[in-house]
């Protein structure tokens, strides 16, 4: 188990460092330098010498070098916009998207995965039915759910606030169990988009699986040595249903990540994404370099969480 | 409080009943105003601002020597009001005025202001490692000579009409026990830079770059505190979210109400709308050079006909209509109906697709295969750098379809405002929607379309150059008589016309959102904002952000 | 010969039994008609383009009516034609980001699968490098660093961004022939390699592909439209959709046509690509590929299968 997990920590640092390798060039590749689209004023000579002082006047090869010493020493640079270093702009930011992320996701796999080994067992017009709602939810563009939850619930019934993590001003003279439920008012709305919009997909893989697992050899002998069909769902077809479900976790993450962005756009939602929108309109390129790693940082980590659930829950996986 | 759940109403009342009691503000005074401005302010250090919340921060922290008055009269001194400067002494030859500072004035430090400062402050502005835009506007002062700790004497180069007007509405005074301390090249990264110390009737508290801007009444401020204890500002770049926020009270103010959508500004409850006429103008902005050979005329730009032609093939008044419904302000020519020294009188060339036709195919562009223009080979091609604005894109788009109508095809490029005002001060555009703000004083203009204006320094950032103007300008504004002065100006700007640099297309029109419950000073053309101090909350309309006062936070 | 035709009509007719398919096939269908002949059929009917602002004044932001069914959006353009056209470049863009999509990650795969060794080791966890970058943020950093593009580079920009998972598959498949004796006695009899391949790896990995190209074109059309949400989009004025459901949201909430048709046309078409492609997938039969092949492959197969924004 340890080896395991060893390897696993080394395999996450070197993808690691390959993102940090595709951002560095990727955002590279893109038109002129950071200087050169300042909004501030900045003189000719000004340019060159904050040019100089960034290192954007030496070569590719030596800048990537750089940059790779800076980043294993946890420097991610520094935003001009924003005037702080960006490690401390995603230490504001990263918590929050964790807030929000973190309880959506584990709503989005309990609902899903619930639905889906529902949806397996009992065939039919409830099958079909919750296939087609399901469906549709998949197949609206994220921003639009968003922006429709965000109008039928904040502007034409008042009940949740228009966005935000904290009611402006007030929050901070709430006293503490107040400014608790302050906080979770303003979960609401954001958490339900998301986890509306992400289920669907994990219902979907969900019941697929169940569905591959259901009429399987071992289920038939099951049955036959007289199981009760209760226990065969949840005993062995959930069971043996749930491990590719551990694996899914890993590969559904950077997606919902991706919904995330639009999620915190329409709410107004400090986060990573709403970061990395900000910091892309501002050509802020540390920042933008920052929110991508992080990004990817949290997908790969969330992997490796991924499959050590899958070892504990496996032991056929425990070598 | 009318949008929260039941328990959270419950809460409410539960603090209500717990006695909390605000601190220093009594019923005449309080209120926090939260102000969702379009952009976070890019810079708060004075000589470095040029953005408008930068400018409104600015505002309400520092003061000036003394203040213009509501209808911007910007000759000699009448209207003034005192600030600072609680008066001044103008030399039998008006070559120097003598500053008497008001000895209760202080800096939010606690240190009293003094004539030193005044110097320190004009030399930063006019310091070129600064690159402060106002340096190009204060050229006419020569020196501060501190007379004593309460008196500065500024002296002057020239006696101008408006020597009083550059003296005391550009310079920013700031302390100079704070910010003599940083050298220039260090200000940029400097925490003072961030965290001004000024002696206005607000303070500022602190600034989350991107969330939150927090500035507080000063209640020891010589001129009287500040009506209301709090101004927090929220950048909400999204004009949408600032809709949702002002309708549903979550914020008190928006300064870019969307124009389709300002009819739903009229029947809420919650907040109402407020037109805010301003100096602002824009144009589209048709570079003389070609920007791949900074000193090359351009090929499309270069010929006075083709511009010409361009300026007439647009409908400029339907455009105005489409967009601003009965709302909008045509441009006259190159500056905005409400400056003093405006002509009404003066227009661009009319819209007349068949003479701009016309025009073109004298110019050489005849009409091509597929209906584009072309000359020696080159398509009549080019195309409009334009910001995130809604309202500028759309003029964009709709002078994009009707060029296509007189055979010229034109890209439509969307960028951010950083680019913008990059590539604006790079020159590396061809047509660019740019937004224009008429200075106050006619002497503006010369900066602003002058020979004198072209360079990094100066604003003439189209290089538009015309001796006749210059020569027109000089007369205006060297003489004293009103009248002469606008003859001389209105002349000056026809020549500008004329020579169609740009298309002027509309008056800047900004709708505020506002809440209901705040009663506001009067705004002035140029700054809405300048009476924050004075804008109140009644009593009766108080809502729990309100009643906080100066109770330090949990 | 005989046995493939009755092999494929009873594909088809299992295919239509499945709940949906039929709806969804002919769904389809219509809008591929809609999209190649829509634009020019209703250009000579109406007289005028999608691009067209036919008055700024009068028909800005007029109702549906009988001379513009649609209505007509805040810049006096018909609607109608407009939606139409969206078919036609958002289907284009779909199609062609897919097929780059799907070329690049089997170029990708068999030369990592075939080469082995450190090769195959580097790419792979190259390739792990891109999976674990939420593609969102990889598209709005590359789009809105170029500003507003040519459709050209938007298909670049989504298709090369979209071919990762597939390249699992190919790779997976490709290990397994190789390793296979049947490629080996192939070879010795003189067969060349490409056409190894072509022959071999490629028909056990059509099922799972065209899967795949089915679900993403719904997919692309999703992330299309949520970059144009996000200001980083096609070029004005071109008629994509998401364009088009952009431009509307400005305008006031009496204004419902400018939203719901495009909206609507957005559900509908990627509601048809998601349902047929969830048929295919039932048909195919993946327990084959479970039964008959090594669960890398399995699990290959899943991860090729695309999920919404990923």
């Amino acid at each position: 188990m340890r080896r395991r997990l060893a390897a696993r920590l080394g395999q996450s640092i070197v993808v690691t460092f390959i993102v940090a390798t595709i951002s560095f060039f990727a955002i590279r590749a893109a038109p002129g330098d950071p200087f050169s689209y300042s909004a501030k004023p900045l003189s000719q000579s000004l340019r060159e010498q904050l040019r100089r002082e960034s290192g954007y006047d030496r070569p590719m090869a030596e800048q990537y070098l750089r940059y790779l010493r800076k980043i294993a020493r946890g420097d991610l640079g520094y935003s001009f916009n924003k005037g702080e270093y960006v490690t401390t702009a995603l230490a504001q930011a990263l918590p929050r998207t964790l807030l929000l992320a973190g309880i959506a996701l584990v709503l989005s796999f309990v609902i899903g995965i619930a639905l889906g080994v529902t949806q397996a067992t009992r065939a039919g017009w409830f099958d079909r039915m919750t296939s087609t709602v399901i469906l549709i939810f998949y197949s609206v563009p994220d921003f639009w759910g968003a922006m429709i939850m965000l109008t039928i619930f904040a502007s034409w019934w008042r009940l949740f606030p228009p966005g935000d993590i904290v009611t402006p001003v007030m929050h901070d003279y709430m006293p503490a169990w107040k400014a608790f439920a302050d906080r979770v008012w303003h979960l609401i709305l954001p958490v339900a988009s998301l986890t509306l919009l992400s289920l669907a997909g994990i219902a979907r893989y969900q019941r697929a699986a169940m569905l591959d697992v259901l009429p399987s050899d071992f289920i038939r002998t099951a049955r036959a040595k007289g199981v009760s069909e209760r226990g065969l769902v949840w005993r062995h077809a959930f069971r043996n249903a749930l491990t590719p479900m551990v694996t899914i976790l890993g590969l559904t993450l950077p997606a919902f990540l991706g919904g995330l962005v639009f999620i915190e756009r329409v709410f107004t939602w400090p986060g990573i994404g709403s970061l990395a929108a900000e910091a892309i309109e501002g050509r802020d390129y540390d920042l933008v370099t920052g929110t991508v790693i992080v990004g990817a940082i949290l997908v790969v980590f969330g992997n490796l969480l991924a499959d050590l659930l899958h070892a504990a829950i496996d032991p056929r996986v425990r070598e | 409080m009318r949008s929260s759940l039941s328990f959270v109403a419950l809460a409410a009342l539960l603090t209500a009943c717990s006695g909390e009691k605000p601190a220093n503000s009594s019923a005449a005074t309080g209120g926090t105003v939260i102000l969702a401005l379009f952009g976070d302010a890019i810079s708060i250090y004075p000589p470095s601002i040029i953005d408008l919340t930068g400018r409104l921060v600015q505002d309400q922290v520092f003061d000036r020597l003394a203040e213009i008055g509501q209808d911007l009269n910007t000759v000699g001194d009448k209207g003034f009001a005192p600030r600072l400067a609680k008066s001044w002494k103008w030399a039998s030859d008006s070559m120097s005025i003598a500053f008497s500072i008001d000895p209760r004035a202080r800096w939010h430090d606690g240190k009293p202001v003094t004539a030193s400062d005044v110097r320190f402050s004009l030399n930063t502005f006019k310091d070129p490692k600064f690159q402060s835009p106002v340096a190009s506007l204060v050229t006419n002062i020569d020196s501060v000579h501190v007379q004593d700790s309460l008196t500065a004497v500024l002296w002057f180069k020239k006696h101008t009409p408006e020597q009083f007007y550059d003296a005391a509405y550009q310079v920013i005074i700031m302390p100079e026990h704070v910010y003599g301390a940083i050298p220039p090249d260090q200000m940029r990264t400097s925490p003072v830079a961030r965290a001004p110390i000024g002696s206005g009737r607000f303070k500022f508290v602190r600034w989350d770059p991107g969330e939150r801007l927090e500035l507080i009444a000063d209640t020891g401020n010589y001129r009287g505190r500040a009506k209301l204890d709090r101004i927090i500002i929220t950048p909400t770049p999204d004009a949408a979210a600032g809709a949702t926020k002002i309708l549903t009270g979550a914020a008190d103010l928006v300064d870019n109400y969307l124009i389709d959508r300002a009819g739903e500004l009229d029947t809420s409850k919650v907040a109402r709308r407020v037109d805010w006429a301003n100096f602002g103008a824009i144009l589209m902005a048709m570079n003389p050079n070609d920007p791949k050979a900074r000193n090359a005329p351009h090929p499309i730009f270069g010929d006075l006909r083709t511009r010409r032609a361009l300026s007439m093939a647009v409908d400029r008044a339907s455009m105005l209509k489409n967009v601003f419904g009965a709302n909008g302000k045509l441009s006259h020519g190159p500056f905005a109906a409400t400056v003093s020294y405006a002509d009404t009188t003066l227009h661009p060339a009319p819209y007349d697709t068949v003479a701009a036709k016309a025009l073109l195919d004298s110019a050489g562009w005849r009409v091509g295969p597929k209906g584009v223009r072309m000359k020696n080979g080159r398509p009549l091609r080019f195309s409009i750098v334009v910001s995130p604005s809604p309202t500028r894109r759309r003029y964009a788009e709709l002078m994009q379809d009707q060029f296509k109508k007189i055979g010229a095809q034109v890209d439509v490029d969307q960028v951010d405002n950083a680019t913008l005002t990059a590539r604006q001060n790079n020159h590396d555009y061809d047509a660019l929607m740019a937004s224009y703000v008429s200075d106050p004083a006619a002497s503006g203009l010369r900066q602003a379309w002058g020979t004198e204006g072209i360079g990094p320094d100066g604003q003439n950032f189209l290089r538009y150059s015309n001796k006749t103007f210059d020569a027109l300008m000089d007369s205006a504004t060297a003489s004293f008589d009103p009248a002469t002065r606008q003859r001389y100006t209105s002349r000056a700007l026809q020549t500008v016309i004329n020579d169609a640099p740009a298309i002027f297309l509309y008056d800047i029109f900004v709708v505020l959102g506002m809440n209901r419950r705040i009663v506001t000073a009067p705004m002035r053309t140029d700054e809405w904002w300048v009476n924050l101090a004075d804008w109140s909350i009644p009593p009766d309309k108080r809502i729990d952000r309100d009643k906080i006062g100066f109770s330090p936070k949990r | 010969m005989a046995d493939t035709t009755t092999a494929s009509r009873s594909f088809v007719r299992r295919l239509l039994r499945q709940p949906g398919a039929r709806w969804s096939v002919i769904a389809i269908a219509l809008l591929v008609v809609v999209a190649v002949f829509g634009p020019s059929v209703l250009r000579h009917i109406q007289g005028y383009g999608p691009n067209d602002q036919l008055q700024i004044v009068q028909l800005k932001n007029a109702p549906p009516s009988w001379a513009h069914p649609f209505g007509t959006d805040r810049l006096g353009r018909d609607l109608l034609s407009r939606v139409v056209t969206g078919a036609q470049i958002s289907l284009a863009i779909s199609v062609v980001a897919v097929a780059l999509s799907i070329t690049v990650g089997t170029a990708y795969g068999l030369v990592s699968g075939y080469a082995g060794g450190w090769v195959d080791a580097v790419m792979m966890r190259i390739l792990d490098g891109f999976l674990a970058i939420p593609r969102v943020l990889l598209l709005i950093a590359l789009a809105t660093m170029a500003d507003r593009m040519p459709l050209w580079k938007l298909v670049l920009l989504i298709g090369g961004t979209g071919w990762f998972g597939v390249s699992r598959l190919i790779r997976a498949e490709t290990i397994v022939l190789r390793r296979s004796t049947f490629i080996e006695s192939a070879h010795a009899l003189g067969a060349s390699m490409t056409r190894t391949m072509w022959r071999h790896v490629l028909p056990n990995v059509l099922t799972p592909v065209i899967v795949f190209a089915t679900l993403s074109v719904g997919n692309v059309i999703l992330l299309e439209s949520g970059l144009s949400y996000l200001g980083a989009g096609t070029k004005i004025p071109t008629a994509s959709w998401g364009a088009i459901f952009n431009d509307g949201m400005g305008s006031a909430g009496d204004v419902w046509w400018v939203l719901l048709f495009p909206g609507l046309a957005i559900l509908i078409t990627v509601l048809a690509f998601n349902v047929l492609g969830d048929a295919l997938r039932d048909v195919l039969d993946p327990r084959h590929l479970h039964a008959s092949h090594t669960p890398q492959i399995a699990e290959a197969a899943t991860s090729a299968t695309p999920e919404k924004n990923g």
